[in-house]
């Protein structure tokens, strides 16, 4: 039988860049804040200057990411109303009540962290002395430290898990329906994470060490989501996982899904070796291309998966949806995501964050990178 | 009960328009309280069970001919690049036959277990008492998790309002015993709409009568949108060649293509 489809209607995507970039920075904060959770937790100071990074970049895509959100309301005043009117059998609704406690929980703790840093400035004789003497609260005890990360990682927990179940169970889009999706999201997450750390440690840090010891970290990473994705394959080619292989028919012969196919292997191919054969000096390179790799699973994922029509023939024009407003859209979230980041290493005492204190008594010496 | 255009027309003799509640056999209710899902706003027969909508095309009598598309578009102000239905129009070569012309009128299909309503973070989409999935507009903060649930490609956001926008089954028209505008213009009586909880409503008298359909029955939706002549090569995705698209040169989100 052939079948030619004369008159039908296009569906552009209803979730738009901004929704990319929401996922792509949540995923990325909080796997960063995952990485420096338990080098503050449990005392480990030789990972500090791993762990500051982590922290810069887990702060930082923390509070861009949901501005990006709320930028993909069509809506945005009425956000309220995901709190008025919860919805309990919607992840959705139950991610509106995490994401607050998690930007919170992860700015909360920061300023815990640096706390001790921050009211020492505001002791010394100079200009803006008041300014540090306001942010410490009048004191720099942060005994409270280890809860506040224990709560603060359980809600990162919970914005994985939101997150990847919130797309996995739209039953009307196979290519989001596969249960390996929250893990891919996830996995993902900490290569875009120790990517962003890697050029941050290029342009902050310069310690060939902590390079090398985040090159390895981004291997392993790389491994994890490669594995993934055979496995994704292996499940859709075989017929072991129905939900898999509609996934796979739903964009299998496309020449563009072909290229994306490429693409994406390319993109964790080439940073693997990269990384694996010279992780010294290319943090750089390695570095942009993680980076790119998870903002890229993202975008295929979103706006490839709403090209695919749910009854209609072929495919929609929607990888590149609402043209350059979507573009500047993405450009727009990437420069506030920068302003903070300028504003973090300036105005914070970054690197004198150090291990908190056990108890009310004398501050454990910190030592910066 | 009259539940097309023709029918509706042969009544017309009989009945004013203000009397066409009784061409339905139903009770008018306030359509204010239907956001309150009050039982006042459920539509109910003299007998007093309680209506449940469904609507059956009869693809033998589609002619493709949009009417019902641009009746929906002027009944409903739907924004100009957008549908709440439309006759998707298909050539379908079979067993080296002549090319048939091959109509499927699409519109929300009202399922009993609709995938877009547990979604919604807010319960602004939600199915009323009388079948219709609807939403409730002022509550809506247009996330637009429901267009991505929705398995028909039936829902979208309404870029004049800024949020989430269906076929309602002309709840307003229903409300005061008319029929969806879609039924009434419909040309070759190919949209049928009646009361599926009466036994002796129409359209209940073609689905015992005649092999129906739904579309994508493999999500177990359960449908209130039944098909007569449905081949099941269009009945999913249809895996064919697209028709031409043009390119996205502007914020559009629906455009018609040929």
């Amino acid at each position: 039988m052939e079948i030619h489809e004369l008159v039908g209607a296009v569906h552009d995507a209803a979730w738009l860049p901004w929704a990319v970039q929401y996922f792509f920075l949540i995923a990325i904060s909080t796997t960063a804040f995952l990485m420096a959770l338990p080098t503050f937790v449990l005392g480990n100071e030789d990972g500090l200057p791993r762990a500051r990074l982590a922290l810069m970049v887990a702060v930082t895509t923390g509070i861009t990411a949901p501005i990006a959100l709320l930028a993909d309301l069509h809506q945005p005043f009425r956000f309220w109303e995901f709190y008025a009117y919860t919805h309990t059998t919607s992840w959705m609704a139950w991610g509106a009540w995490i994401v607050p406690v998690y930007v919170g929980g992860v700015i909360a703790f920061a300023w815990a962290l640096h706390r001790p840093a921050l009211h020492a400035m505001g002791q010394e004789n100079w200009r803006f002395a008041w300014v540090f003497r306001w942010l410490a609260l009048g004191g720099e005890t942060n005994w409270f430290v280890i809860p506040l990360g224990l709560i603060t990682g359980a809600a990162a927990l919970g914005i994985l898990t939101y997150t990847g179940m919130e797309v996995m169970i739209v039953r009307a889009r196979p290519l989001w329906n596969t249960p390996l999706l929250p893990l891919q999201f996830a996995a993902t997450g900490f290569v875009g994470a120790l990517g962003m750390m890697l050029m941050l440690e290029r342009v902050l840090d310069h310690s060939k060490t902590l390079e090398v010891r985040l090159n390895r970290q981004l291997v392993f990473a790389l491994a994890v989501v490669g594995g993934l994705g055979a496995i994704w394959f292996t499940l859709a080619r075989s017929g072991l996982s129905s939900a898999h292989t509609e996934a796979l028919t739903s964009v299998a012969g496309f020449t563009v899904w072909r290229m994306i196919a490429i693409w994406g292997g390319l993109a964790i191919a080439v940073p693997f070796v990269i990384a694996l054969i010279q992780p010294a000096h290319t943090g750089w390179l390695t570095g942009l291309i993680a980076i790119h790799a998870a903002w890229m699973f993202r975008w295929t994922v979103f706006m490839g998966g709403q090209a695919v029509p749910k009854v209609g023939s072929g495919l929609y024009d929607a990888l590149m949806p609402t043209g350059v407003a979507g573009l500047l859209g993405v450009i727009g979230t990437f420069g506030l995501w920068l302003f903070l980041l300028i504003a973090y290493t300036t105005f914070m005492p970054w690197t004198e964050a150090g291990l908190p204190r056990r108890s009310a008594g004398a501050p454990r010496p910190a030592r910066s990178i | 009960m009259d539940t097309n255009r023709r029918g509706f027309l042969g009544a017309i003799g009989r009945v004013t328009i203000g009397a066409a509640a009784s061409i339905a056999g139903v009770t008018e209710a306030s359509a204010s309280e239907i956001a309150t899902g009050g039982p006042e706003s459920a539509v109910k027969t003299k007998d007093g069970h309680t209506v449940h909508w469904g609507m059956v095309v009869d693809l033998r009598k589609c002619i493709g001919c949009q009417a019902c598309t641009v009746a929906c578009i002027m009944e409903n102000d739907v924004p100009e690049d957008s549908f709440r239905t439309h006759v998707s129009v298909y050539e379908v070569l079979k067993d080296r036959q002549d090319p048939a012309m091959v109509m499927l009128p699409r519109l929300c299909n009202h399922c009993d277990d609709p995938p877009c309503v547990p979604v919604c973070p807010v319960e602004a989409t939600f199915k009323a008492e009388n079948g219709e999935v609807l939403v409730d507009a002022s509550r809506c903060v247009g996330c637009a998790y429901c267009v991505q649930a929705c398995p028909y490609d039936a829902r979208f956001i309404n870029h004049e309002t800024q949020t989430a926008d269906k076929c309602t089954f002309c709840y307003h028209r229903t409300q005061e015993g008319l029929l969806p505008a879609c039924v009434e213009t419909c040309v070759g009586g190919a949209r049928n709409f009646g009361d599926l909880n009466d036994p002796d409503s129409e359209v209940s008298r073609m689905l015992r009568d005649n092999e129906v359909s739904v579309l994508r029955p493999e999500m177990h939706t359960n449908p209130n949108v039944y098909y007569i002549g449905l081949d099941e090569a269009l009945d999913g995705r249809v895996a064919g060649e697209a028709a031409y698209h043009p390119p996205l040169t502007s914020n559009t989100h629906h455009e018609e293509s040929l």
